[in-house]
């Protein structure tokens, strides 16, 4: 690319991370362009990949047909069906064949399933109350996050407080509770709570469908790289980004099937997108704010540690602290669970030789995670550049400073002062590959 | 059997010194003593009132220096206590320990000389022996010492040089002035002692013993040399060493001289009081993890004198009980510190953070940290708690105000302790400096022994109460029977 | 005068628009009396966005349907009509931005090619780059500053 051109058109950039303006303005990424930090994040894109295969297949589960059960008990007990559900963008059949492989469930993933960590062949339920299992509360977290921090752009957020979402959704409950008296009694008396049962049932779906994407996205990249075809971090980025334009049209929908018959909640009709009902939501959400949870710290909201508006929230991955992974009561330690039983063998043996090796791989593996994170981050940016602003290459000087005002003010969120987060950013630790 | 436990490390350390074995002879030599100090425990008489197992040989008459040896219930468990800690230090010390050879063989020479001091029952033997700890001790610090070790060992040898001065001093007037002369323990003719020549005599066994302990205002010495000793080092020091000053003082202040000793009691609890309010308050504001252990013993130390003031026979059992329970302790404490500091590269208090993080902290490490800090506090289901509980219990009656203050200062130990927890095991790691080597299988083992004794002891505490009762009734009986006297007289003299 | 659809179909350059006005079934609103101004995307514009976004999108209608209505607004607006506004309300429902002098005819991240094209039903601007609905957080990102400490 020929990007150097905005350095030599603009003064240099006065912001905190000066350095890192200039870089995405060169078309590169948060993430600095090393062999190590590649090999970082793919292989975590890997490990990613494989329990995203099964975290989309059971949301949509849970969203089209667990959907407002007040007692989900099995709701992580996937049927087989959801395992055979054909990937739209992997496959012969594909809408758009993104990963060269598969449709149906990733053949590691079924293997985990079905022997786990003992690597014993076991009733899935025990597997599953041993917790040898693929941990769906992670992926529930963040469509918890999703639902919680509304109105981050997009129409769908409005849509669901909208009469005629309540109309579709009052026939597809009306349609589940039908022959069981006592939840036909129980929406009788609580019809508002099964309306948020169903608001959720719908993230559930928007969240699915946004990982039915990125998990043969994360596939092919990391088949690149084992290729030899995929040599630096901002050709990962591009990677991604031409991934974002390419399904960003990709429709977002909600449906339910009762007694094999569909009820549409949220129809393909109404043109929700996933680039802004899906992604965009899902990296606000998930990257940036999440909730504060306990374990780490003790927060203390009357002393205004906790921010008083929700936009200022700042717990998600990019500002997360993944020492204490593995301490009790943190969430995304369950994440770096699932992902340690997929990992690439030369991230194996990479870890193996840092740290205490076998012993804190998890949070080893959450830093890379951390990294990787920071490029997708950087993916939607530059993404998000390219559909609202201008080339990195645009000759004039006016939209090249536009440019850098977008880029500088994505930047700024890692460098406000407020609430101690520039201090929990980790953009500047990621800049350094000891830290680890 | 005494006489072994006192030669057997002698000789081996000198077996160490010549070249011989390393490692694993010395933990085999600091084992045998263990095991026949918990044989002796089989054998004990629990109701006999005097020394058991006497040994008798004639060594240089002419100067009456004998080698006569016996054990009773405080020399039991003192020990078991030294032959435990000197096995649990060297187990402590690293495998890479320079010139290991000498090191293990000071560690073997000191503790022959301590058993030959807990078991003595002639003074100018037990003046041999106590003297003959300095010189390993004073090595030991000076040459595995941090930085200011050459301070430290230099500052702790003129106490105690001056501590010997003062014993020596009384040994020969209690020679002089006896008739028959004797250095021999039971045969001191006390009642040829005038009141005043007694009370003399145990200030300068007090001022001795209270170097040694120490006891404030005599303290000043420990913080550097607790401080700047290798985490073995500081093991024996405070887990054993200290122990020669509060069994001297139990051996030949309180039981030598009842009489004297129940004249000085109350300043003696008010004393002890003090030591332990300022032994905490001093912790308080330490930012040293090792040196706020070190000051925590001085308050513990303060807690043995009060009960040793009262002398009842609750009290003198909780302060046998207590120089036990101080020992394991305090050895715990200085291994659990020096692990953190050999992992963390620092004692700091301001630096430490969030070392019970599970996968890149030291999360046993700092379990027992919290035991042993808790162990310390008094909290009760551990030894701490029975031996302050039967002091306190013991010394109400006759010194309410001094319990009261030293039962305040167990809560100002729990301040400190607490201020030591929160700020080392938890809150979070710093990203970027956290990256400590893990604790190694070998260097939990001394922890988690030392942690076992200190539950049980607190769960059962008879197996550790039962030994001293017998001694604690018939000394407490001896100073009550003096005091009734006084009183008897006092009420002649005023009708 | 021939319609929106009719100048788009004779116009060179213009065929993936008319491609995709018709795969949304878009045709019968552009002929009728409206009026409506346009900002019509040329091929080359298309040709911009990388592979596979169109293919989505033909693929999937009311989301085509969607992206199109951004492009139109409701009225006969030429640019001395516009130069009024700092951002107007699409068929979509989502805001577009303008910049505009004297020189300068921009609507959001496209340059104006060719502007004030006059059709029986509405208006055309022939436009370099086929826009996109900025969401509501694009403004508050390019707005916001750091406070002058926070450069330390």
């Amino acid at each position: 690319m020929t990007t150097t051109l905005a350095a030599t058109k603009l003064p240099p950039s006065t912001h905190p991370f000066a350095e890192i303006v200039h870089r995405l303005e060169a078309g590169g990424s948060m993430l600095p362009d090393t062999p190590e930090n590649l090999m970082q994040i793919i292989g975590l894109y890997k490990a990613y990949a494989v329990p995203m295969d099964f975290y989309w297949r059971d949301l949509l589960y849970i969203a089209e047909q667990v959907f407002v059960d007040p007692l989900p008990f099995f709701k992580f007990i996937i049927p087989e069906e959801y395992l055979k559900l054909a990937n739209h963008y992997a496959g012969e059949s594909a809408d758009l064949r993104i990963w060269r492989g598969i449709d149906t469930a990733h053949p590691e993933l079924l293997e985990f399933m079905e022997k786990g960590e003992l690597k014993r062949k076991l009733p899935r339920i025990l597997h599953h109350l041993w917790h040898d299992r693929i941990n769906m509360e992670f992926a529930e977290e963040c469509m918890r996050a999703m639902l919680w921090h509304r109105d981050m752009g997009g129409l769908l957020d409005p849509y669901m407080d909208s009469e005629e979402y309540k109309q579709n959704a009052d026939r597809a409950i009306r349609a589940y509770v039908q022959g069981n008296p006592l939840l036909q009694g129980l929406y009788k008396l609580f019809p508002d709570m099964f309306m948020e049962l169903c608001r959720q049932a719908t993230m559930y779906s928007v969240l699915g469908l946004f990982w039915e994407v990125m998990a043969p996205v994360f596939f092919e990249m990391s088949d690149l790289y084992d290729e030899g075809k995929l040599t630096t971090v901002p050709e990962a980025m591009n990677f991604l980004v031409n991934g974002i334009f390419a399904v960003a049209g990709r429709p977002i929908y909600h449906r339910v099937r009762i007694r094999g018959e569909w009820y549409d909640i949220v129809p393909k009709s109404k043109g929700f997108t996933w680039l802004y009902e899906a992604a965009f939501p899902y990296v606000e959400a998930v990257f940036y704010r999440t909730s504060p949870f306990r374990g780490t710290k003790s927060y203390n909201a009357q002393a205004n540690q906790v921010p008083t508006n929700q936009l200022d929230f700042h717990y998600g991955i990019l500002y997360a602290d993944k020492f204490p992974v593995a301490s009790a009561g943190i969430p995304p330690t369950l994440l770096h669970q699932d992902m340690y039983h997929f990992l690439p063998q030369y991230l194996v043996d990479y870890y193996r030789q840092h740290c205490r090796g076998e012993e804190d791989m998890l949070i080893q593996l959450g830093v890379s995670f951390q990294r990787s994170m920071y490029n997708v981050t950087s993916a939607v940016i530059q993404a998000g550049r390219a559909a609202f602003l201008y080339p990195l290459d645009d000759p004039n000087p006016r939209h090249l400073m536009m440019n850098r005002r977008y880029f500088e003010g994505q930047l700024n969120r890692f460098a406000r002062p407020e609430y101690g987060i520039r201090e929990a950013a980790r953009l500047t630790y990621i800049q350094d590959q000891n830290y680890r | 059997m005494l006489s072994l436990l006192i030669g057997l490390p002698m000789v081996g350390s000198l077996g160490l010194f010549l070249g011989l074995g390393g490692r694993r002879l010395a933990i085999v030599l600091a084992g045998i003593p263990l095991v026949i100090s918990l044989l002796l425990f089989r054998d004990f008489d629990l109701q006999a009132t005097g020394m058991q197992w006497l040994e008798h040989r004639d060594w240089i008459p002419q100067l009456g220096l004998n080698y006569s040896l016996g054990l009773d219930g405080l020399s039991l468990l003192m020990l078991a206590l030294n032959g435990l800690i000197t096995l649990i230090a060297i187990l402590t010390t690293e495998p890479e320990v320079k010139r290991p050879n000498l090191f293990y063989g000071l560690i073997l020479l000191m503790s022959g000389a301590v058993n030959g001091a807990f078991t003595t029952q002639n003074l100018i033997l037990f003046f041999l022996f106590y003297e003959l700890v300095l010189i390993p001790i004073y090595l030991l610090i000076s040459i595995w010492g941090s930085n200011k070790r050459d301070y430290a060992a230099i500052k702790f040898l003129i106490y105690t040089a001056v501590s010997a001065v003062f014993l020596l001093g009384a040994f020969l007037a209690i020679y002089w002035i006896g008739d028959p002369h004797s250095f021999e323990l039971a045969e001191i003719p006390i009642s040829d002692f005038s009141p005043a020549v007694q009370t003399l005599l145990l200030l300068a066994l007090i001022v001795a013993f209270g170097i040694k302990m120490p006891l404030i205002p005599f303290h000043t010495w420990l913080p550097d040399a607790y401080g700047e000793s290798s985490a073995p080092v500081a093991m024996l020091l405070g887990g054993v060493l200290s122990k020669l000053g509060t069994y001297g003082l139990f051996r030949f202040g309180l039981q030598l001289w009842p009489q004297a000793w129940a004249d000085l009691a109350g300043i003696l609890a008010w004393w002890g009081a003090v030591a332990v309010l300022s032994g905490a308050l001093a912790a308080i504001a330490q930012k040293d993890i090792k040196r706020m252990v070190a000051y925590s013993s001085i308050g513990h130390m303060g807690y043995i004198l009060l009960g040793m003031a009262a002398a009842t026979p609750i009290s003198l059992t909780g302060v046998m009980v207590q120089m036990v329970a101080h020992g394991l302790i305090l050895a715990l404490l200085f291994d659990l510190v020096g692990l953190v500091e050999r992992k963390v590269g620092t004692r700091d208090l301001d630096v430490l953070n969030g070392l019970l993080n599970p996968l890149r902290g030291l999360p046993g490490i700092s379990a027992l940290l919290i035991l042993g800090g808790m162990a310390s506090a008094g909290i009760p289901g551990l030894v701490g708690f029975v031996a302050e509980f039967l002091i306190f219990q013991g010394s109400y009656s006759d010194f309410p105000l001094p319990t009261l203050i030293g039962i305040l200062g167990t809560g100002l130990t729990a301040v400190y302790f607490v201020i030591l927890l929160n700020r080392t095991c938890f809150g979070k790691l710093d990203n970027r400096t956290a990256y400590y080597p893990s604790v190694q299988g070998w260097e939990r083992i001394p922890g988690l022994i030392l942690a076992g004794l200190i539950l049980w002891f607190g769960i059962q505490p008879m197996n550790l109460v039962k030994w001293p009762q017998q001694l604690a009734f018939t000394l407490s009986t001896q100073v009550a029977q003096t005091h009734t006297v006084i009183l008897a007289e006092a009420s002649e003299v005023s009708g | 005068m021939p319609d929106i659809v009719d100048i788009a179909v004779s116009v060179e350059g213009f065929s993936t628009l008319v491609t995709a006005v018709k795969a949304a079934n878009l045709v019968d609103t552009l002929k009728s009396p409206g009026p409506f101004t346009v900002f019509a995307p040329t091929d080359a514009a298309f040709a911009k966005l990388p592979p596979g976004t169109i293919t989505t999108l033909v693929q999937n209608i009311p989301q085509l349907t969607r992206i199109l209505c951004y492009h139109v607004i409701p009225g006969r607006l030429k640019k001395a009509d516009l130069a009024k506004f700092q951002s107007v309300g699409s068929v979509e429902g989502s805001p577009i931005d303008l910049t505009i002098d004297k020189e300068t005819f921009e609507v959001n991240n496209a340059t104006v090619l060719q502007a004030d094209i006059e059709a029986e039903n509405g208006i055309i601007h022939v436009i370099d780059t086929v826009i996109l609905m900025r969401p509501h957080w694009f403004w508050p990102i390019m707005n916001s500053t750091l406070p002058t400490s926070a450069g330390a």
